[in-house]
């Protein structure tokens, strides 16, 4: 199933904080209408109450998203931020960690979309993957790493 | 023959990170003998949910701050792989005392 989209993969996004990430990177996926106007409100929404910063090995990153109910197509949008932002970590809100890379999941149905919810989980365990996210340095080459890791 | 257990996977919307948590773990213990019936859901509808009964446990990516009777593993080591072999051996260790 496709999740990658030229269009939704960005590089140099400048936020000011968490929220604002979330906004800006919320701001693509509806522009090309893969998500409805009421999206970014519950993904900012529900970021304030159950985080989503994940520390990974060399990196760290967040995967705001919500409910199905506000998305038209599932994708995921995968944004480089220009300077690292505060995210509280998943699980553990006293937690923060500088997320540098967003993947914005806009999921329909989890059961439907398990396959890019286990390629998206994989990149996360994956160190040379990870390395790979963090090494692109431009838009085309983020989205050729996550056209082959996500697909 | 698999054992069958039940896991209730609780992550913040009861979708997204609960259904790759519940993944990895049919994954990892079916290597130990173990056929997992997981449930997703929101710490909110976590009552209703285990309500049905029959559950070994809870693997949680968002805190659940109440307690139910069922044990908590915190899960959130299987989506970063930092210690998702750690996630792996609290739940067996409670699945193995049943």
């Amino acid at each position: 199933m496709r999740a990658i989209y030229e269009d939704l993969v960005v590089c140099g996004v400048d936020a000011a904080d968490a929220e604002d990430a979330i906004r800006q990177v919320g701001r693509f996926l509806f522009r090309k209408g893969f998500v409805k106007d009421t999206y970014v409100d519950a993904v900012a929404a529900r970021e304030k109450e159950f985080p989503t910063g994940l520390q990974l090995k060399n990196l760290a990153v967040a995967m705001p998203h919500t409910a199905g109910v506000h998305v038209n197509t599932p994708a995921v949008c995968v944004a480089k931020l220009a300077h690292p932002v505060q995210f509280a970590h998943m699980g553990d809100p006293e937690t923060e960690v500088q997320a540098e890379l967003l993947f914005m999941m806009a999921i329909q149905n989890p059961d439907a979309q398990l396959e890019t919810l286990q390629k998206v989980m994989k990149v996360f365990t994956d160190e040379a993957a990870v390395a790979e996210f963090k090494a692109a340095g431009d838009r085309e080459s983020l989205y050729q790493a996550a056209k082959r890791h996500i697909g | 023959m698999a054992k069958h257990v039940k896991i209730l996977c609780v992550c913040g919307s009861g979708t997204v990170s609960s259904a790759m948590v519940a993944n990895k773990l049919k994954e990892k213990l079916a290597d130990y003998g173990y056929a997992v019936e997981a449930t997703e859901c929101s710490p909110n509808s976590a009552e209703t949910a285990l309500a049905s009964g029959g559950f070994s446990l809870m693997a949680c990516v968002s805190p659940v701050y109440q307690e139910f009777g069922v044990p908590k593993v915190n899960a959130v080591g299987m989506l970063t792989g930092l210690s998702e072999d750690q996630v792996l051996q609290d739940c067996l260790k409670i699945l193995e005392k049943e």
